[in-house]
Parts: C-alpha cells; sequence; structure tokens
C-alpha cells in the first residue's frame, strides 16, 4: 500500500537512533557531543574501511580470513619502508603504494588460488592468515617497530578536518566509492548476481572468474589502507597488530544485514553494523563498565541485532511468497498437475 | 677454584646472582624442612653437566608469554648476550602466543628434548605449574620470569621486576606531580594475573594515602596500546576531574598518550606507565607521559640466563628447596628529570 510506514524498511536507522538515544540517556551528557561521537567514529573507522573492501567478498559468497593478519602486515611494511627511506614526506607515499600493492598482490593471490583450484575461501584465507602473520615477524624481527616521523605519516590518524580525525573522512570515503561501485555500475551488479547464483551468472556471460577475483583484491587494498591507518594511529608497525580485525569485520557485516552466503546485503546496511559496534563499545566505557562484563554485554547485543535483521529478512521471504505455506501450496498445485 | 669446583660449591647461587646483578634477593631456604612454605614434592632426574665445558652441548629453552613484545624481546636479547661467550650453548626462543595452552604444549615438547634448562614467562600460573613440576621432576631447571606458577609449585628460581613496589612508587611520584590533588584513572593489563593485579594493589593503596586525590574510574586495555587508545578517549569523556592516569605497562601508557595528544591536550594529564621500554622513555622526553618505572629487562635475561647455568652445572636441584629463590630486579622511578639517566645502550 503506497504511503504506508514500513518497520522493516527503515529499522536500521530506527535502531541506530534508539541505541543513540538509549546510551545518552545511560551515559549522560558525556555521551553526545562532538567530540565523543569524533571518537567513536575515529574507534571504528579502520573497521570501517576493511568492511567496505571485505563487502565485495561477502557478495559473492566468499570470505577472507586473512585481512586481520594483512592489517599487520601491510602496517609492518609501511612503517618498514618511511623508516628505511629516512622518514621524509617522500617516504610516506611510497610506503602507502608498497603496502597497497602487497595488499593487492594477497588478494590476487586468494582469487587466483580460489577460482583456479576451487578451493574454499576459507581454507586458503585461513592459511595465508599464518603465512602473513610469519611474513611480519620475519620483516619485522618479531619485534614492534616506531615510526613516530615525518609529520606527514603521523597526521594520517591525527589531522582533525572540521573537529573529526581524518581516519573517519577516509572511512567515509571508501564507504562512498565501495556504494557507487555495488549499486551504481555494471560490475557492482555483477557482483550481487554471482554471489546470488554463481551459475546463472556464467550462462549470462558475466565472468564469473574474473569478477571474483577483482573481489578479493579490492578486500586486500581495502585492508592495506586500513593498514596504513591503523599503523599511523599506533605509531607502529607490529606482527599482531590488528589480528583481532578480522572478527570485528564479520560482526560489522552481518550485524549490518550482509549475508556470508553470498549476493545479499549492502554498503550502508554494512556501515550502520559498524558504527552500531563502535556506540555499543563507547556506551559500555561510558558507563564504566567492566571489561569482564563487557564482552557478554557486546555478545548479547549482537545476538539481538543479528536475529533482529534475520527475523525481518524472514518476515519479508513471507511477504514475498504469499505466506508461510505458500511455497506449499505452490508446488502441492504443481503436483496435482 | 676452578669453575666446576665454583659451580658446585655455590650453595647460595641465586643469592650470589643477586648481588652480581644489582639485584635485591629474598627468601632463599635451602634446609629442606622447617619453613612455612611448600616443600618440593617428588624427586629429580637431575644430571649435573659443565655448561662451560665446550664438549658439552647445553641447550636452553626461552619459552616468553608474547615474543613480539619489547619486554620479552629485551629478555631474549639478555639471555643471548649472557650465553653468547660459549658456542657450546644454543638459546631456542618459543613464542607462547599469549596463550597458556601453547605454553603448556611447548614445555611438554621441551621436556621430550631434554632441554638442560627452561627459561619461562608463565602466561597462567596456574595451568603452567604441573609443566614446570613436570619440567623440573625430568630434571630440567625452571627459571621463570617476572610470573611465578602456582605457590605451591617449587622450582629452580623467579627472576622478577617488582609489582607491588612498582604501583607504590608510582603513586608517589603522580601524587607529587598532581599536587596531591585531583582525579586519577586506571587503565588494567588483564585482570587475574598476578603482576599485573599486585602493580594496582600498590597503587591504590599507596594513592590511599592522599585524601586529595580520588581514584575515578578503571577499565581494561589488555595491555594493548591500541584498546589503551579507546579507553583513555572515554575517560577523557567520562572524567571531567580526571588529571592523572596510571596504566599497568608502558604500551597503554603510550596509547594513552597518543589519545590526549589527538584530542590536543598533551600535557594536561600526568601519564605514567610501568617497564621502561625504550619508546616510553622517548616520550617521557618528549613530554607526553610523566613518568614510568624502568626495570633493565636485559639484566633481568641475563639474570634469568646465570641462575639457568649455574643450576645445570650444579649438584642441587629443586627438591632440596622449600620455597622457590626470588630475584627481584632493581626498580628506577624515571621522570622527565632523570630520564637522561638512562643511557642510550640500556633502553630496550
Amino acid at each position: 500500500m503506497r504511503g504506508k510506514f514500513s518497520f522493516n524498511t527503515y529499522s536500521k536507522p530506527i535502531i541506530l537512533i534508539a541505541f543513540i538515544v538509549v546510551l545518552w540517556l545511560l551515559a549522560g551528557s558525556n555521551f553526545m557531543n562532538v567530540s565523543n561521537i569524533g571518537s567513536v567514529l575515529n574507534s571504528v573507522s579502520v573497521i570501517g574501511i576493511m568492511v567496505c573492501g571485505t563487502i565485495f567478498v561477502f557478495l559473492i559468497g566468499g570470505i577472507d580470513l586473512s585481512i586481520g593478519a594483512l592489517l599487520g602486515l601491510t602496517g609492518v611494511v609501511c612503517v618498514e619502508v618511511i623508516n628505511a627511506l629516512g622518514a621524509t614526506p617522500g617516504s610516506v607515499f611510497v610506503g602507502i603504494l608498497a603496502a597497497v600493492a602487497v595488499g593487492a598482490l594477497a588478494g590476487l593471490f586468494h582469487g587466483f588460488i580460489v577460482t583456479t583450484f576451487n578451493i574454499p575461501a576459507f581454507l586458503v584465507t585461513f592459511a595465508t592468515q599464518t603465512a602473513f602473520t610469519g611474513m611480519s615477524m620475519v620483516i619485522t624481527g618479531n619485534k614492534i617497530v616506531s615510526c613516530t616521523q615525518p609529520p606527514l605519516f603521523t597526521g594520517i590518524a591525527a589531522t582533525k578536518i572540521l573537529m573529526l580525525p581524518l581516519p573517519i573522512y577516509f572511512m567515509l570515503l571508501m564507504a562512498l566509492i565501495s556504494w557507487f561501485v555495488l549499486r551504481r555500475t555494471v560490475f557492482g551488479r555483477q557482483i550481487y548476481a554471482v554471489g546470488g547464483n554463481p551459475t546463472a551468472a556464467e550462462i549470462s556471460g558475466i565472468n564469473v572468474k574474473g569478477r571474483s577475483i577483482a573481489c578479493y583484491v579490492l578486500s586486500g587494498v581495502a585492508a592495506a589502507i586500513g593498514g596504513v591507518v591503523l599503523a599511523s594511529m599506533n605509531q607502529q608497525g607490529m606482527a599482531s597488530q590488528g589480528a583481532d580485525y578480522v572478527n570485528s569485520v564479520i560482526t560489522a557485516g552481518v550485524i549490518g544485514g550482509v549475508s556470508l552466503l553470498g549476493g545479499e546485503g549492502t554498503v550502508p546496511g554494512a556501515m550502520y553494523g559498524t558504527v552500531l559496534m563502535g556506540l555499543l563499545t563507547n556506551g559500555l566505557n561510558l558507563m564504566g563498565v567492566d571489561s569482564t562484563q563487557a564482552g557478554l554485554v557486546t555478545g548479547v547485543v549482537t545476538i539481538a541485532a543479528v536475529a533482529l535483521d534475520a527475523a525481518q529478512h524472514l518476515d519479508q521471504s513471507k511477504r514475498k511468497a504469499g505466506g508461510l505455506f505458500a511455497g506449499l501450496t505452490k508446488r502441492k498445485d504443481v503436483a496435482a498437475s | 677454584m676452578d669453575r666446576r669446583t665454583f659451580l658446585t660449591a655455590a650453595a647460595a647461587a641465586p643469592l650470589a646472582l643477586g648481588t652480581l646483578a644489582g639485584c635485591t634477593f629474598e627468601k632463599v631456604d635451602r634446609t629442606g624442612g622447617g619453613g612455612s612454605g611448600a616443600v618440593a614434592a617428588g624427586s629429580s632426574n637431575k644430571v649435573t653437566v659443565d655448561p662451560y665445558n665446550a664438549e658439552n652441548q647445553i641447550r636452553i629453552a626461552y619459552v616468553a608469554h608474547d615474543l613480539s613484545t619489547p619486554n620479552n624481546q629485551a629478555w631474549l636479547e639478555g639471555i643471548q648476550r649472557e650465553c653468547s661467550s660459549w658456542d657450546n650453548i644454543t638459546i631456542d626462543s618459543f613464542n607462547g602466543e599469549s596463550s597458556a595452552e601453547t605454553q603448556v604444549t611447548l614445555m611438554a615438547d621441551i621436556i621430550n628434548q631434554q632441554y638442560n634448562a627452561v627459561i619461562l614467562q608463565c602466561s597462567d600460573g596456574a595451568a603452567l605449574a604441573s609443566s614446570v613440576a613436570q619440567a623440573e621432576s625430568a630434571g630440567i631447571p625452571v627459571i621463570t620470569l617476572n610470573l611465578d606458577c602456582s605457590s605451591d609449585t617449587v622450582h629452580s628460581a623467579l627472576v622478577m621486576a617488582v609489582d607491588y613496589d612498582a604501583g607504590r612508587l608510582a603513586a608517589e611520584k603522580m601524587a607529587e606531580q598532581m599536587g596531591e590533588k585531583g582525579g586519577v584513572a586506571i587503565i588494567q593489563g588483564v585482570p587475574g594475573l598476578t603482576r599485573t593485579d599486585n602493580l594496582e594493589r600498590g597503587f591504590r593503596d599507596t594513592i590511599a594515602n592522599y585524601p586529595g586525590i580520588t581514584i575515578v574510574g578503571a577499565n581494561s586495555a589488555a595491555f594493548e596500546k591500541e584498546k589503551a587508545r579507546t579507553v583513555m578517549e572515554a575517560f577523557m569523556q567520562q572524567y571531567d576531574g580526571m588529571t592523572g592516569v596510571f596504566c599497568i605497562n608502558d604500551a597503554m601508557a603510550e596509547g594513552a598518550a597518543l589519545a590526549a595528544d589527538n584530542a590536543g591536550k598533551r600535557g594536561k594529564y600526568i601519564i605514567w606507565g610501568a617497564d621502561g621500554e625504550s619508546d616510553a622513555l622517548t616520550m617521557i622526553e618528549n613530554g607526553q607521559m610523566s613518568g614510568t618505572i624502568y626495570t633493565n629487562s636485559w639484566d633481568e635475561g641475563s639474570t634469568a640466563a646465570k641462575i639457568a647455568l649455574l643450576m645445570i652445572g650444579s649438584e642441587y636441584n629443586y627438591t632440596v628447596l622449600t620455597k622457590t629463590p626470588q630475584v627481584v630486579m632493581e626498580p628506577i622511578v624515571v621522570t622527565a628529570e632523570t630520564v637522561g639517566s638512562i643511557s642510550q645502550e640500556d633502553r630496550w
């Protein structure tokens, strides 16, 4: 019915606003100010940057478990290159290019192995996760590599525009690019088609292998950009830096309604999941919730968010199918005929 | 007196080492009974070997909690330096990957391979207690670093940086820098670890002596620089009256200092850590951090290696001990005024 309000259509912004209001009430006036909102977005900016690339892999029904390790490796490469070239402003550009190249190569490798040998992506990327961490250890001698110069590098994380740290703008830019590619280009539509039904996509003339490889490359590049930002934030490179990020990125995507089976999910949805996670962490910190209980609360809220999203999908599926038993009735009809 | 005689005659070997390393030594009791501490149970298959005889191949295993941290690396370097003059001594390092389960597996392998000694930083004192007992029983002396295994598991030695006193010293100096008034927040490590808990207890007990200072809050950042940034950002929003932050280790203090920097609040907060790693000392010089409790971790590793070599060459084993001997490293309070006294060659 035209003009009728649908909760399902606006559920994510509604939940987000409700969540903010609840935190505002519980955490007090400290929560709702530019500085704190900037902190929240900054704290999830690396996750946001990564999820903008990884969503491509999710959409084709793949998974990239190596992004956490790749985050560490690319950060290490960037920092090592900058230090090796004398920490000059020019070295920052070379360092970033080197990191992005490593990320792209890693993605190319994943895509090639997964599509050529038909090995499950989770096995390939699980293996490379260990390999990438090992590479980082070899490069750094398993030490923390400090990088406090030049200001051009540290400024990647420390610079503020309109009171908000630069990584937030990187995240928004990445989200905008990913959204545009997925929604406004043929390539994007082909990604959804490949994820929805690879066989049908192949028959309709889509280069499934090429598109899949491209998705892994984009995931690797996004992880590399995240790695550079994280290295700048911490002013160091370290093999284990970013190891936990893979869980956060997958969780953000799933909360945002991205299906791990492929073909379903949007960039705004993934960003919603990312911001929700940041708000939750920040809210718990502001309320002084002890870290021993924070994990429990985070887990419960995550399950609730995912369950709500799943319930919506179920509801939408029922509506499309004309009710819970519509499929059964149809099948009976077919059988009878 | 030749070296062998020296080794076998050194009944108070750890005490001597404590003196050599400029450390404080506590609780040596080799009488075999009468003390209140637990008595080492079982026997030992230890075989005395002269580690300085070039014909004897000596293998020492170093099992780290997380080999990537500056502390663990500094200990390893200290161990390697101590043994570098003898070609027959090999140091094999193993990464516990912050997991007690991994360390238990590593310890089983080390026992099977019959290493001559183990230097271990327990990820979890209780989880590693059985492994330590098995190693000692198999004749492999175990020297623990910083974190003891369960108190009733007697082993060759514990070499440790001060924990309670580090908290106390930091609290005293912070109180002075804060003018004995204001609010202070604590960024914790992983609750439940002896060292972490003792450090915090020392800090809290001492701060309680200053009525003008209140502890406004505490939260864990799991020893990680990055998590400490997030916790510090929340603290800055949450506690208007906060003027000081005490972090259980330097990595978290560095993260807190970066968060303050990014908020344009460098110098507004008195930020302290504990460890004394080189990056923290640089931040103190730059005015980003206010102080730390420095321990020479190279010396700590070196001291552990000295004890390991003494135990390998000694006829004594853990069964004569009633309590694990402890060597406590000297703490140095470092502030902007004193940081210059830590020479570059002592910065790890």
